[in-house]
């Protein structure tokens, strides 16, 4: 079994822009579904919260939820999780998340997200089947993982035996060489997350209804897939409602994800951007030179991009 | 120019003779066979495994014995009888010999597709005799099976003679069958000196809540012994229980320890058992059928200590997940697939368990182990007597071991010149290692 990376060593969890960029998405989008008969600040959120609970802080703060359960695979450092709990309203439980999925309570609502820091192993199926099988109704399932080829140097047929070990029934007709070449590796792994849900719902009543593709990189290439576990009328309320205003939500498993790129920009060009945003349809950056695609990249995320700054203490 | 024509959709008898015998063993055919003989208890109102098959049945001593189901096998003649109460004659003209059941037959509770008798007969024997007796009446038949063949051109000949006989005061009440000619593949297997071993081990594993508690059966006159299933439990882990219902059909299901034997838990014994009305239908499944490689890891001997149970009961047997040949399940049954996923959220602790037993190194002290060791065989029936709950440990009653062990490598040549300094030339290696931790212990750690 595949143990979880020690990322919490490697990045401070809160300088991830795109990260931050995702999670205030899904903290904007959940405002709105909590307008249309899901009351998110009742669901129970749980989560890897690691030693920064940056995604408790947020969704406590933002969402109101107030029933949370982060789970931390590493015993090693028990105390140093516990010691960080940002409120008393976070449950710490120490083990794989697989023993806790089957005791989520199916009277309430869950939001759940296995947010992985590695590829693609057979254990995070594992939980992910687990998670689809048993989220009641109207719970929110997401999940992310790292889409950078699973084996360092190699080619499309180490990985493709990669997958076809770790994922093998859910590869679906992937099966010749050519889809496993490194561009096409985030296309097998969105296949990959949706085969596992759809396995996990197979003897449900419920569909899941997609929700979120993202995919970003603030080191390691990311994906997160998301959506609901519900009926054919809740799809329908998601879909006629105000969410299909914003870019980001994905409604087809067969969408391109929504790629957040960070253009590299200073304080002063930010400040002077944000003065024209949202910006006129004939408006035109003339100021200073900035490649086209950037220009627009800023204009997607502007309103959910943190802003880092020294802080004295 | 288009017509409309009818094509013909008739069936053949050498379709039901020799093709959907291959699908089935010898050993299952005669299970079939036991199967209806338990059924005439169901139908005589004596049992009612939908409701019972998990309680303990309380026979008051002295009362007459169990009924009894007695095969006898030989390369010359297979034959099958028991006193279970026999077939009323309203039944035998209408359901017995029919292929398949009509709609609101009076079922029995194990056999289920009105098919179990007639492929019984064509796998068997090129002939046949069958007797019954009840209170109400009886029937003689009797009939060659290759002849019966030979004529096929109307439904007209798709009938089977029978005697009628009159009512009987007394019993025993019961069905025989008889095999006179075998077919030569069933003399070829018979000749097999392990067929009747593997037989009455079948019989003892399919049957094992059946036998001694309300049916015997012997076979050659010896009787056979339920087999039963592996499970333990003790205080200190508690088997994790679930229950359902689902249309027509009551579902409990039953995750725990194995049984061990000499201490060890036994590869063959491991996975999921599946019953239906109480006759097991899968032992010790270790596939994906039963959500190994979905929501569990794919099976790995480190689960050895994995034992599960998932009963279906229901007194429309129609109604339950079993395929024809009862040694498989209809995986698309809605009622199991809902039973897996609560089978998988049953086994997760227990396989957390199992994967603390065996971390990457070797610690002596694992609590998990000390559990394990302690674990007592269990009857199904008494779980099944309690409230489900999810799997329970108890990791903080067990202490904490105070020894552990120390184990190295030596040069052979240093031994020796410990030998010699010791004056002890018949020491084992053991004994050097014992002497020389004790004496740095005396020496240097006061």
């Amino acid at each position: 079994m595949g143990e979880p990376t020690q990322s919490y060593l490697k990045v401070p969890y809160d300088l991830r822009p795109a990260k931050q960029v995702e999670r205030r998405m899904l903290v904007e989008s959940l405002q709105q579904i909590a307008t249309l008969g899901f009351p998110i600040r009742d669901y129970q959120y749980t989560g890897f919260g690691s030693v920064y609970f940056i995604d408790f802080v947020l969704f406590h703060k933002s969402l109101g939820i107030s029933k949370m359960l982060s789970v931390e695979y590493d015993s090693a450092i028990e105390k140093r999780v516990k010691f960080n709990q940002p409120f008393r309203c976070v449950t710490i439980k120490l083990g794989p998340i697989a023993d806790f999925i089957p005791t989520l309570s199916r009277k309430r609502r869950h939001l759940l997200w296995l947010d992985y820091d590695s590829v693609i192993t057979e254990s995070h199926l594992q939980d992910i089947w687990l998670a689809a099988a048993q989220l009641p109704t109207g719970s929110i399932l997401l999940v992310t993982v790292d889409v950078e080829p699973p084996v360092k140097e190699g080619t499309p047929a180490k990985w493709k035996d990669y997958f076809s070990t770790e994922a093998g029934t859910y590869l679906g007709t992937n099966s010749a060489r050519k889809h496993f070449v490194e561009s096409n590796l985030i296309d097998i792994n969105r296949h990959i997350l949706f085969n596992v849900i759809k396995s996990g719902l197979a003897s449900r009543d419920e569909t899941f209804i997609p929700l979120y593709s993202f995919e970003y990189a603030d080191g390691h290439r990311m994906l997160t897939v998301g959506g609901m576990i519900g009926t054919p009328l809740n799809r329908e309320t998601l879909r006629a409602s105000t969410l299909k205003d914003l870019k980001y939500m994905k409604f087809e498993e067969a969408d391109r994800p929504f790629a957040i790129n960070i253009p590299r920009l200073t304080r002063k060009e930010r400040l002077f951007l944000d003065k024209n945003m949202p910006a006129h349809a004939k408006w035109a950056l003339r100021d200073f030179e900035l490649p086209a695609e950037m220009l627009q990249s800023y204009k997607d995320i502007y309103r959910y991009l943190p802003v880092y700054g020294e802080l004295v203490f | 120019m288009p017509t409309t024509e009818m094509a013909n959709a008739f069936p053949r008898k050498r379709f039901f003779m020799e093709m959907f015998t291959r699908d089935i063993s010898l050993e299952d055919c005669i299970l079939d066979l036991i199967d209806n003989s338990i059924d005439s208890l169901v139908r005589q109102k004596e049992i009612d495994p939908a409701a019972d098959i998990l309680k303990r049945v309380r026979r008051p001593k002295n009362k007459e014995p169990l009924p009894l189901i007695s095969l006898k096998l030989s390369e010359k003649e297979i034959s099958i009888s028991d006193n279970c109460g026999g077939i009323p004659p309203s039944q035998v003209l209408t359901e017995v010999f029919s292929f398949g059941h009509d709609e609101g037959a009076s079922l029995g509770q194990l056999g289920a597709y009105g098919i179990g008798l007639k492929r019984a007969i064509f796998k068997i024997g090129e002939d046949f005799e069958m007797r019954s007796l009840t209170a109400v009446g009886g029937f003689d038949a009797k009939m060659d099976v290759l002849l019966w063949a030979e004529k096929d051109d109307a439904m007209e000949d798709w009938k089977v003679p029978i005697h009628i006989t009159g009512p009987e005061r007394k019993g025993p009440f019961g069905t025989s069958i008889k095999f006179k000619t075998l077919r030569d593949e069933v003399k070829m297997r018979l000749r097999d000196g392990a067929f009747l071993g593997k037989l009455s081990s079948e019989i003892a594993k399919t049957y094992a809540l059946f036998l001694e508690e309300i049916v015997r059966v012997e076979v050659n006159g010896s009787k056979v012994e339920p087999m039963l299933l592996p499970i333990a439990s003790s205080d200190d882990a508690k088997p994790g229980q679930v229950e359902f219902t689902k249309g027509d059909v009551k579902v409990r299901i039953i995750a725990t320890l194995a049984e061990r034997k000499d201490q060890e838990w036994a590869y063959e014994r491991a996975g999921w058992y599946v019953l239906c009305n109480g006759r097991i239908v899968l032992s010790a499944d270790k596939s994906e059928l039963t959500g190994w490689g979905e929501g569990l890891p794919r099976y790995h001997s480190k689960y050895n200590g994995f034992v599960g149970i998932l009963v279906f009961r229901s007194r429309k047997p129609l109604a339950l997940p079993w395929t024809t040949t009862k040694r498989g399940l209809n995986r698309e049954s809605p009622v199991f697939q809902s039973a897996k996923v609560e089978m998988v959220m049953l086994a997760r602790p227990i396989i957390s368990f199992l994967n603390g037993m065996y971390p990457g190194e070797l610690f002596e002290s694992i609590p998990e182990r000390r559990i394990a060791e302690k674990v007592k065989a269990a009857d199904i029936r008494d779980l099944a007597s309690k409230r489900p709950a999810p799997f329970e440990l108890k990791k903080g009653k067990v202490e904490a071991k105070t020894t552990t062990k120390v184990q190295y490598e030596a040069e052979l040549k240093d031994v020796e010149r410990i030998r010699r300094a010791v004056q002890k030339p018949k020491w084992s290696a053991n004994r050097i290692g014992r002497h020389t931790f004790e004496h740095f212990l005396k020496t240097e750690c006061p």
